[in-house]
């Protein structure tokens, strides 16, 4: 092996190393198989530390040139992409470059879920998005040609990072209206919510923090707040919302930096929390001073029942973070959320805001203002409310006509979703693969849990799905569910994770 | 809660820029202050009318859910034009929609950055990429930087030295703030040092197509064989900026890695405003929008350029750029545009103190004025209280230095 070192080049010793090592093995010289000297005797040889060739090895060892074995050395590896290698003069050291948390490969489900929204032919239960029919199209449309003719140019300008601010100010009067009192000032536009989840985990999560959150729960926020390196603990969610008897055992051995809660019609359960648990969270909450993490998206959407407060409008100590959206009750393509906090977190997450996005696009915002202010938004939900409420009761009968025993659910009084557990047995991979040959899409519930679970649950939408769809889905889904029964296989087969394949 | 706040929060604080843009909002301000595009320009009539057509065509698609890389249409029009534009070889699918580049930015940072590790920039760099990259708490290095672009030589001895640099991160046309544009030869340079040293450049180019006179030099990343060149791009300087629409050109290897991380900063950007975009592209000449601006810009470049050759004293040297939306004036060694600011704001003139724009040092007598923003009578107004208050405050100085042997001497 014939290596030259070129001192005082400007390029590190081992980096030199590297790249030649890299060259003699793409060009052949150096064979799969070949034990690369060890690092003392090359060191030597070369005139150089020790470290220097460790470096260099490592690196080796990072691009698939080269592995090692205990006792056996650095041995060469033939090169994995030769094709992607031969196109180019140069091979690039990614793996060095890259941070340590975006190594880490991703969970592909929201990306394949949002993939799916887009293909026709496939009656789908599995991505939580309005119905089509149900956004208001012309509204939208005539207030857009409207504020081009009176606004003009400053519907297309910059606007602030916090929000415009007529925007702001019809939003904390219609969350006041809602017993969330709250100034302008502590009400930060979003560019869609998960936004908004991102930059609360971005500010109060440290790599290695615990956090609070329910089990099951909404895989995006989960998934926000895995990628902070958040250390998750679950708590069970009953059919009375998060089990809030657990919670202070918990804060009290782990210290957690943040409570993550979808109080109201959860995403995936339905599930609500009952007032004396919201009331006893928040005083849990502030005795502690934990901050609590309320995301909102589904309230307006009741259907049975009347309102319970939400934790911030319950909320007297400004414990509570407060997160809601437009997605789920008017334009989910516009991607405007909100965050109610106190202004020391408005403040904090406005600058982060600003170094991600600089603000939210303009033009959407003026139009959300005006359909607060011209009360359309009211309206239009009256209008979901009743389109919804007989959705879930279409899925209600049909789950009740068709559902094999063992599969329960409870009917949830608003929201998006019915939350089902299948009967024992039922092989996972199996259910995909029919599901997916009898045309039907739902949600795996594994994706919305910390950790794997021995249950096997589905999370089913019924308000993107046509009224007309959602009986023959059920009964398709329902068909699969027995098929994957029927072929029943080895007990340690159900324990295998997936991916799931939507 | 402040002391919740996780600890790479400490080192945020409200931008000077956004402090002094609070109070440009006064209509009665001459600001010289913003990096705004003017709104005369915006093409409103058009927009309109091209929101109509992709609302009718669309229907309730454009308001939905969308992909996290981008409305595919507006991937292929955004790669071909910057194929024709800066000599490029990009495929629709090298091509992310981010919200604003400012999202470009973060997202890059959120890829590669951890702390302490090196950014490689020019001496003065743009401020907003600062901001972006200081929430990942790296260290600067800042490289001089001449007529031409970066010193290659200091480049290189800094590449030899520093272990971790991570980016090289420039503005190669019209720079924002000093307004220079790098020759060609600096650019073959600097590709040929990050190449041998294995360093990503990112390559930022708002203001590339804002050319006021002669020749476009091809892009950095036209001449990059190697893929290592990550370059951003943005629709708000030539159409508008509130519809929040830029990009990142990259290979695929580093678009995979972005893509993720974009989809848990915002799941997608706004699919109204990616179709309308592409729909004006489809429809209308861009080109002669940009002609429209140019002339405009051009204009009020001269006047301000002229005005600060009429107006301004001795030993103040300023910058004439070829396009863009900045000039760059460097005051006397002593004088500090910090303290110049607040006066000037007395008189209803505002800009931008240049010491923000140098990351990892100070350099307090220079400052940034935007041309492009004030309709021409104001900008001679402008220039000249500017002037007046910058002579008062240059005489102030030397009355204070002639004096201060003597207060030395009565200590």
């Amino acid at each position: 092996m014939n290596i030259h070192l070129e001192r005082g080049s400007g390029i590190p010793l081992y980096r030199q190393i590297v790249r030649q090592v890299r060259e003699m093995i793409l060009a052949g010289t150096l064979p799969p198989g070949f034990h690369l000297p060890p690092e003392r005797r090359l060191a030597e040889a070369l005139g150089v530390t020790r470290t220097t060739v460790i470096n260099a090895y490592e690196e080796l060892k990072d691009e698939g040139f080269a592995t090692a074995h205990v006792g056996r050395g650095t041995i060469v590896l033939s090169p994995r992409h030769p094709s992607t290698i031969a196109d180019t003069s140069h091979v690039m050291a990614w793996n060095r470059l890259f941070r340590e948390e975006t190594a880490r490969p991703p969970d592909p489900l929201l990306r394949d879920l949002l993939d799916l929204t887009t293909k026709e032919g496939i009656i789908s239960f599995a991505v939580g998005v309005p119905s089509r029919d149900l956004i208001p199209l012309s509204l939208f449309k005539n207030t857009v040609n409207r504020l081009l003719d009176e606004a003009g140019a400053e519907t297309l300008h910059h606007s602030p990072t916090e929000g415009h601010p007529p925007l702001r100010e019809s939003l904390s009067r219609w969350l006041t209206a809602r017993g969330i009192r709250c100034s302008q000032d502590e009400v930060l536009v979003l560019s869609g919510s998960q936004q908004g989840l991102h930059l609360v985990a971005r500010l109060l999560v440290h790599p290695g923090d615990t956090v609070i959150v329910e089990e099951p729960s909404y895989f995006g926020g989960l998934e926000a707040l895995r990628r902070a390196g958040a250390r998750m603990i679950g708590i069970p969610v009953d059919d009375q919302g998060m089990r809030v008897d657990l919670l202070e055992a918990i804060l009290e051995r782990h210290r957690p930096k943040l409570i993550y809660t979808l109080p109201t019609f959860q995403n995936p359960s339905g599930m609500e929390m009952s007032l004396e648990r919201r009331n006893k969270l928040l005083a849990l909450a502030s005795a502690r001073g934990v901050p609590v993490l309320e995301e909102d998206p589904y309230s307006e959407l009741r259907y049975d029942g009347s309102p319970i407060p939400s934790l911030k409008a319950l909320d007297t100590t400004g414990v509570v973070l407060y997160l809601a959206t437009s997605s789920k009750i008017l334009f989910p393509g516009l991607r405007i959320g909100w965050l109610v906090a106190p202004k020391p977190v408005i403040r904090q997450c406005t600058l982060l805001k600003q170094s991600e996005d600089l603000h939210t696009n303009t033009l959407g915002q003026f139009v959300l203002d005006r359909l607060f202010r011209e009360g359309h938004v009211e309206q239009h939900l009256d209008k979901l409310r009743s389109v919804y409420r007989k959705n879930r009761d279409l899925m209600e009968a049909a789950l009740q006509k068709h559902a094999p025993e063992g599969m329960t659910w409870s009917r949830p009084r608003g929201g998006f979703y019915f939350w089902c557990s299948l009967p024992d047995g039922v092989n996972r991979t199996q259910l995909l693969a029919s599901a997916a040959a009898k045309r039907i899409a739902f949600l795996p519930g594994h994706a919305c849990f910390v950790e794997e679970t021995g249950r096997f649950y589905i999370r089913l939408n019924f308000s993107a799905p046509s009224p007309s769809d959602i009986p023959e889905g059920v009964e398709r889904l329902t068909q699969a569910i027995r098929e994957a029964i029927a072929e029943r296989r080895p007990q340690r087969d159900r324990l295998v994770p997936m991916r799931p394949i939507v | 809660m402040e002391n919740y706040f996780a600890e790479r929060m400490n080192i945020l604080r409200a931008s000077d820029i956004r402090e002094i843009l609070k109070i440009t909002q006064r209509p009665e301000v001459i600001s010289f202050a913003g990096g705004l595009p003017a709104p005369e320009f915006f093409p409103s009539r058009e927009i309109a009318e091209v929101a109509c057509r992709v609302l009718e065509r669309e229907g309730t698609r454009a308001l939905q859910y969308s992909t996290t890389e981008g409305h595919a249409p507006l991937r292929a029009q955004i790669a071909a034009r910057m194929n024709a534009k800066c000599g490029t070889q990009l495929s629709p699918d090298e091509i992310l929609m981010t919200t604003g580049s400012q999202q470009g930015l973060d997202l890059i940072g959120k890829i590669f950055l951890d702390r302490d590790d090196v950014v490689v920039c020019e001496s003065p760099t743009y401020l907003g990429a600062v901001m972006a990259f200081n929430t990942f708490r790296p260290r600067w290095i800042e490289i001089p930087t001449d007529e031409n672009g970066m010193d290659v030589r200091a480049l290189e001895t800094a590449l030899g030295r520093e272990r971790n640099v991570k980016l090289i991160y420039v503005v190669p046309n019209f720079q924002n703030p000093s307004g220079r544009t790098w020759s060609l030869e600096r650019r073959k340079e600097l590709l040929a040092l990050a190449v041998r040293h294995d360093i990503p450049v990112v390559e930022d180019n708002p203001y590339g197509e804002l050319r006021f006179a002669g020749e476009p030099i091809p892009a950095i990343q036209s001449m990059d064989t190697t893929g290592m060149v990550i370059s951003l791009g943005t629709l708000s300087k030539i159409f508008c900026p509130g519809l929040r629409v830029g990009w990142i050109a990259a290979r695929r290897r580093f678009l995979d890695k972005l893509v993720i991380v974009k989809q848990g900063a915002d799941l997608h950007s706004s699919t109204f405003d990616q179709m309308v975009a592409s729909e004006y592209l489809a429809s209308y000449s861009i080109d002669e929008n940009i002609r429209r601006i140019l002339v405009a810009y051009r204009a009020r470049r001269d006047v301000m350029v002229k005005a600060l050759e009429l107006e301004m004293p001795e030993g103040v040297r300023f910058s004439r750029p070829k396009g863009g939306l900045f000039l760059w004036v460097e005051l006397p060694e002593g004088i500090d545009a910090r303290e110049l600011l607040p006066r000037c704001l007395k008189r209803d003139v505002a800009f931008v103190p240049g010491g923000s724009f140098f990351p990892a040092r100070n350099r307090d007598n220079t400052l940034r004025l935007n041309f492009s923003n004030m309709p021409e009578d104001r900008i001679v107004e402008g220039i000249r209280r500017l002037s007046a208050v910058l002579r008062e405050m240059m005489a102030e100085h030397s009355r204070h230095h002639d004096i201060a042997p003597e207060t030395t001497t009565a200590m």
